[in-house]
């Protein structure tokens, strides 16, 4: 005679009832995605929410179960564990907790480079009234401090930060001085095209731990078109830079940033193979500001969002061909976004954040001490508009500033929870809201979603993404978790090839 | 023009006003649309293709009633776990630091708070 088990009905009691727990979706080729407040998803046959709505599902199949897990539904057995749900969504907002933590100084308007797209205005390297004072730095420094943040990260810009040097030496033993008072954890970066950079000036970030920020837009041809300057050397000079600066103060100190110009845009491997030659292992696909010059020159350098998407997508493409060979090099936006996605954690970067990153978690401090929401908001200022203006560093505190009428306005607009198109959206957890740029695109810091640059963009990455993720490639997912990991993907160590 | 013109009915029965505002809201980009009652509990929708956009009107009129049904669908969804939603937020960031004001109740104990390394921690809101 056969012995067989209990069936599993006889260990775990069918529910007599389940409750529906918050969620959004979208159709997603063919199938359903689901995803709930503290950002977890699940893909599921077309069906699955009309029937969750209607409450006609089975609560033996699979599908309950995986609806249960993912924190979807809840019954009997799974109540007590709302309360894990609610930590994951305090987990996934600990950016709100944190005060602000990033700190733009602008040191000087003054830059040698005209570049079409610059956010700020060019003045030329002579005129020494767009320098900040001692007065305003040591203001600034102070309500740096102020911000409740543990962590501060005082980033030095320009115009051309490295031709106020004697400013940047005023600046960092003032600052490193008041955090060490206040038992701040302080890490300072200087924004720079490196064009005028000298071994004492590297030999000083070494000493004081300065790390380097830095352009390049691509091979010579793209970045001294991009990057106009006397000589048309501005590449030469780039290069020449970063090696200096990697000898000097050390390679994984030095950073670089590229632009998306309409040039760049036909030459997504081009760009990216200039990073790998150069070895860098990271890259940035991002999308030109519509802000300052951007907008004025908007014929000359500007392109519809399609455009980038596609650029976008070949370079993603090329980037996962790289890693496959066996190089590691991330895409930086795709990293932050799958983090967001795959992980329970949040990120601190600023543009995808709800309540928007402005302010809350970056302040700008212009040369002359107006205080600023955020790095595009000064470059608005620049064309004379200041709207996003949130006072001035010598009659303002942290409460006055966060309590102006410009901030008040700003934060209205700054939850994607309930914005118009947002507050339905599947993708609402992964993404933000920038009453800025809509501001700056559309006349209105609420904006109209379907026809936003913003929304078009992150809308389409995160699908893009989420398609990856769908297919579940091994091979693909192991490079995404290198990225969000920081270590090389398992598929690709040589005992595994 | 009248080819170019896509009619649907909405019967709210089914698909409340909110939810085919919502619908429009995302078609706005390209077509105009005209929202009329008929006074019986239907709307009817007139959509105006924009400049440039060269859709079949079947699609159209398939795709915008789609997505009324999935704006509907939320709508559920939304009803049902509006209470649960509100909870789940309250606790969420109850202890996250960043309240208003400062919630009544007591906030700790003297034997933790006599510690130098001691934890504090929110023990009763009533």
């Amino acid at each position: 005679m056969a012995r067989c088990f209990y069936p599993l009905e006889k260990f775990s009691q069918t529910p007599s009832h389940f409750s529906l727990l918050p969620f959004r979706f979208t159709r997603f080729q063919n199938q359903e995605l689901l995803v709930n407040e503290a950002g977890e998803f699940l893909f599921t046959p077309s069906g699955t929410v009309q029937a969750l709505a209607t409450g006609n599902l089975n609560t033996l199949s699979d599908l309950y179960k995986d609806l249960k897990a993912k924190q979807f539904l809840f019954d009997n057995s799974t109540s007590p564990l709302l309360d894990i749900l609610a930590t994951k969504i305090r987990a996934k907002n600990d950016h709100l907790t944190r005060g602000t933590k990033l700190h733009i100084f602008v040191v000087t308007l003054r830059c040698e480079h005209s570049c079409h797209y610059c956010q700020v205005s060019r003045q030329t390297a002579a005129k020494g009234e767009f320098d900040m004072s001692r007065v305003t730095a040591d203001r600034s420094i102070s309500l740096m401090m102020d911000s409740p943040s543990p962590h501060i990260t005082m980033e030095l810009q320009g115009g051309e930060p490295l031709l106020a040097f004697e400013m940047i030496q005023y600046l960092i033993p003032r600052a490193k001085e008041q955090a060490k008072q206040r038992g701040k954890v302080l890490e300072i970066v200087v924004t720079t095209n490196l064009a005028c950079a000298t071994d004492e000036m590297y030999q000083y970030f070494k000493e004081e731990g300065v790390k380097i920020s830095t352009s390049l837009d691509g091979p010579a041809e793209i970045h001294n078109k991009n990057r106009p300057r006397p000589g048309n050397d501005s590449y030469e000079r780039a290069i020449e830079g970063i090696e200096r600066a990697r000898a000097i103060v050390g390679r994984e100190n030095v950073a670089a940033l590229m632009t998306t110009t309409a040039t760049s845009l036909d030459h997504p491997i081009e760009i990216i193979d200039e990073y790998v030659n150069r070895n860098f292992h990271s890259i940035f696909l991002r999308p030109i500001s519509p802000y300052g010059f951007a907008v004025k020159s908007k014929n000359r350098i500007g392109y519809e969002m399609e455009r980038f998407l596609a650029f976008y997508k070949s370079g993603l493409e090329h980037i996962l061909e790289i890693n496959r060979s066996g190089y590691r090099l991330s895409e930086v936006y795709s990293q932050i976004l799958l983090q967001k996605i795959l992980t329970p954690q949040g990120t601190g970067y600023v543009d995808l954040q709800s309540p928007a990153g402005a302010a809350w978690n970056v302040l700008v401090y212009n040369y002359d001490g107006d205080v600023f929401a955020s790095d595009e908001s000064r470059m608005l200022a620049e064309m004379h508009d200041w709207t996003f203006r949130l006072g001035n560093v010598h009659k303002d505190t942290r409460r006055s500033l966060f309590t102006s009428e410009a901030a008040i306005q700003m934060f209205e607009a700054s939850c994607n929870q309930s914005l118009a198109g947002c507050s339905d959206c599947a993708f609402q957890s992964f993404c933000g809201a920038d009453p800025i740029y809509h501001y700056a695109t559309q006349g209105d810091m609420y904006g109209h979603r379907p026809t936003s640059g913003f929304c078009e963009r992150n809308m389409e990455v995160i699908k893009h993404l989420f398609s990856y993720i769908r297919d579940d490639d091994p091979g693909i997912m192991a490079i995404f978790w290198s990225w969000i990991n920081g270590r090389p993907a398992f598929a690709l160590e040589p005992s595994c090839a | 023009m009248q080819d170019s013109l896509s009619t649907v009915r909405i019967d709210h029965r089914l698909v409340s006003v909110e939810a085919l505002l919502k619908t429009c809201y995302w078609f706005s980009r390209d077509f105009l649309c005209d929202v009329q009652e008929d006074g019986a509990g239907f709307s009817i929708v007139h959509l105006t293709p924009k400049s440039g956009v060269d859709e079949p009107m079947p699609h159209t009129r398939e795709r915008f009633l789609a997505d009324a049904m999935d704006f509907s669908l939320r709508e559920v969804i939304a009803n049902k776990t509006e209470n649960v939603r509100e909870l789940l937020l309250a606790k969420a960031f109850s202890e996250s630091g960043i309240l208003e004001e400062d919630p009544t109740g007591i906030f700790g104990d003297q034997i933790e708070e006599s510690k130098p390394d001691g934890m504090f921690k929110i023990l009763s809101n009533s």
